[in-house]
């Protein structure tokens, strides 16, 4: 299977943990690699926020919000802050004497920022800049009990970072001579830190309080997994581990080609034929393995509540198939038309493998095929599950395959409304009554053909639904393996998009630095001496939010100057930006560049400064 | 009990009788659509044979598919649409005898293949010739 998010997040804690555990003495060039290092992880965690749907504080429906005013996300702004306090420490000699702990922390950077790349292989920039899901875990990702278990793990990971700069610097404190450039920007950067933490967990418990670190933990790269090769003898157990794989690569596939399935010469009745018979042999030989597994369950002395839960889950498979097989039905009279050479769809090339190793699963000849020849007794149920361990996995097998056809029928009947809707279905003109004088092959296809063959996916569509969700149910009660399907489904439908925005576009990631110097309250506070670490974040929130706010009410000024045309207008602009530059303000911000890999979603590793400070505007350009 | 027989032998009558390629298309684009509805009138008949019957009909479609773009198949059906061929069937016969008349499509449209002039006829007797084949390979219940 494809890796997934939690090897890297695991890995990372492990490092930060090995870091923070060491207790020896940390040579000077070890501190200045440290403080490199630390600088590389605070960077990667800004990204992670950057990426966050964080609310905005002063936002005031309150709601999780994505866009320009996260910027104003306090644990962003801290960790931009700590960044800060780190940068002069990070100079010095750049030499690698390969102490453990640069090692653990840069290992730890590496692995969160290969982490947050992961992530953005499920999202793609479309040509209006905004971020696109490209997968089914897209709003899975986005979700709150995912966004709360990523804020969580990143506060804990912030924490144990701030808790070893204090254990480091506190046993320098007791050593002699005086402190090193690289141990002081370590002091100044852990208040901020633990800010950040505190915010972290403060938008989390207020935000999103139910966090999934399962979830998380299981978000898979989106690349599909290698195809698994037919074996000639693939045994029940192979067959669990092989079918999972299998509706992966489909589900992948599905929505791959749904992008620009209108345009593919593969989208053609051949392909949602083969879609069809498969899913149809699928789902008949997932009912019998249903079956097979309740009659287990009986003999086990399980539950009989379980046993009769996999009995209802069969009847629900039944209407699977049978709605298949009526779909199966409309198209042998309904076509596209023949075309040679237009090849299937990615899924109708692959669905195949699916429907025979449900077979094989189902039936007691390990050859199984759809051939008469072939034909076999259902499987002894000793033999598909021997202990309820197996029973669960089995269930698993069977609940990957009813999802991967779940999401293949919502793709082919959307696709097949397309073609109804472009007029490209058709019925062969020698099957028509002799009524019908055309001297073609074929002849559009009457209404009613086009008509039931659209309620037949309707139907398909709707009993897939049904039996994928009491399957989800199955599997969390069983906390089967696959029970992670059922709580990414629950996670994606609760996703609700922002106000504005389409249903699939996010609005892209803030650049990972937000204000490097303070803005005019803080910089008052700086003034009055105040070193306070959460009353400076807190002036940093009020400054970042009344630099969002002008600006964005100088974009409406010149927005409503183009209309209106009204030259009196610009002087007002004119006025409003003079008086905007008249706060106080240290430095112009830094202009930040993100990776262009994945647009939006810059890594973390190669944030690079090309700005510098200019003039005192609040209004000046940043990305 | 197979109630139908004479239906499918009017089709293998009239698949070994065609003394034209259109007069051989059209008896093979009616034994195709036998094909079909029978496959689909046994799917329910044995569960052990679903997939096999649902298999067999689609390869039917696709030779009916196959020949229907064919330049030399007449536009008009010879006999009419097809109503059934076997209905009520014991399955197992209803294999065999869909084995065999699938084994008769297939040797008469790799003849014609052989000999048509045209390269679409040429095309679509290679194609359906080819899911006869399948539905042959599916129906026949010895070791295939």
């Amino acid at each position: 299977m494809s890796p997934v998010f939690g090897e890297f997040l695991g890995a990372a804690g492990e490092h930060i943990a090995a870091a923070a555990s060491f207790r020896g003495d940390l040579p000077y060039a070890a501190q200045c690699q440290a403080v490199r290092q630390l600088d590389r992880l605070v960077a990667t965690l800004a990204c992670y926020m950057g990426d966050l749907p964080l609310p905005d504080p002063f936002d005031p429906s309150g709601g999780p919000q994505a866009g320009a005013r996260t910027r104003a996300a306090p644990a962003r702004l801290a960790l931009d802050r700590a960044a800060r306090s780190l940068r002069p420490g990070a100079g010095g000699a750049d030499t690698d004497d390969g102490h453990p702990v640069v090692g653990h922390l840069a290992a730890a950077a590496n692995y969160l920022a290969a982490g947050r790349d992961l992530l953005h292989t499920h999202f793609t920039d479309s040509s209006t800049g905004l971020q696109t899901p490209t997968s089914w875990w897209a709003p899975v990702i986005i979700s709150g009990p995912v966004t709360a278990a990523l804020l969580s793990e990143l506060a804990s990971h912030t924490h144990g970072l701030a808790s070893w700069i204090v254990q480091l610097t506190a046993k320098r404190r007791t050593s002699p001579g005086a402190p090193t450039a690289a141990l002081m920007a370590l002091r100044d950067a852990e208040p901020w830190l633990r800010q950040a933490a505190a915010a972290m967990q403060t938008a989390q418990r207020q935000r999103y309080p139910s966090a999934d670190r399962k979830l998380l933990a299981a978000i898979p790269a989106s690349i599909p997994p290698p195809w698994p090769a037919l074996g000639a003898d693939e045994p029940a157990a192979v067959l669990c581990e092989r079918i999972p794989v299998t509706a992966e690569r489909l589900r992948h596939a599905a929505l791959a080609f749904a992008a620009g399935a209108r345009w593919s010469p593969a989208a053609t009745s051949l392909s949602w034929r083969r879609d069809a018979l498969a899913s149809a042999i699928t789902s008949h030989a997932s009912e019998l393995v249903l079956r097979t597994l309740a009659e287990r369950a009986d003999q086990l002395g399980m539950q009989p509540l379980f046993g009769a839960r996999l009995r209802t889950a069969a009847c629900h498979m039944v209407r699977v198939w049978q709605s298949w097989r009526a779909v199966a039905d409309q198209w042998d009279i309904v076509t596209t038309g023949a075309v040679r050479g237009a090849g299937l769809t990615p899924v109708a090339a692959e669905i195949g493998d699916l429907a025979l190793r449900a077979g094989r699963l189902a039936y007691r000849n390990p050859h199984w095929t759809p051939a008469c020849s072939h034909a076999s007794l259902s499987r002894d149920p000793a033999d598909l599950a021997y202990a309820p361990g197996d029973i669960i996995t089995v269930l698993a097998t069977v609940h990957h395959a009813a999802d991967a056809i779940g999401r293949i029928a919502a793709s082919d009947r959307d696709s097949v409304t397309a073609a109804a809707a472009e007029n490209r279905l058709y019925v062969p003109v020698r099957l028509l009554s002799d009524k019908y004088d055309i001297p073609r092959p074929y002849t559009p296809a009457p209404r009613p053909h086009t008509e039931a063959l659209l309620a037949a996916y309707h139907t398909a569509a709707k009993a897939a639904s049904r039996v994928t969700a009491f399957l989800d149910d199955l599997a969390v009660a069983a906390d089967a393996p696959s029970s992670v399907l059922a709580a990414a489904r629950q996670a994606s439908t609760a996703t609700r998009p922002s106000p504005g925005r389409q249903d699939n576009q996010q609005a892209p990631a803030q650049p990972p630095i937000v204000t490097p110097v303070p803005g005019w309250t803080e910089h008052t506070l700086h003034n009055l001496q105040i070193r306070d670490p959460a009353l400076l974040l807190r002036a940093a929130v009020i400054d970042e939010a009344a630099h969002e706010l002008v600006t964005e009410a100088v974009a409406k000024i010149q927005s409503r100057d183009v209309v209106a045309n009204q030259t009196s207008r610009s002087a007002q602009v004119a006025a409003a930006q003079q008086d905007v530059r008249c706060i106080p303000r240290a430095a112009q911000p830094m202009k930040s560049q993100v990776s262009p890999a994945i647009p939006g979603f810059g890594s973390a590793t190669v944030v690079k400064r090309t700005g510098k400070r200019t003039d005192h505007s609040y209004s000046s350009t940043r990305r | 009990m197979v109630s139908d027989v004479p239906v499918i032998n009017d089709i293998e009558f009239r698949l070994h009788q065609a003394a034209s390629l259109p007069q051989l298309l059209s008896a093979s684009f009616d034994a195709f659509e036998a094909i079909r509805m029978t496959a689909r009138d046994c799917e329910d008949r044995a569960p052990e044979l679903f997939a096999a019957f649902m298999t067999a009909a689609d390869a039917a479609v696709d030779g009916r598919e196959a020949l229907t773009i064919a330049p030399s198949l007449p536009l008009a059906g010879d006999a009419g649409p097809v109503d059934a061929a076997v209905t009520g069937a014991d399955p197992g016969q209803a294999a065999d005898l869909l084995a065999a008349l699938a084994a008769a499509l297939r040797d008469r449209l790799t003849g014609a293949a052989n000999l048509a002039v045209l390269p679409g006829d040429r095309a679509a007797c290679q194609d359906a010739a080819a899911a006869a084949g399948r539905v042959c390979q599916l129906m026949a219940r010895g070791e295939p």
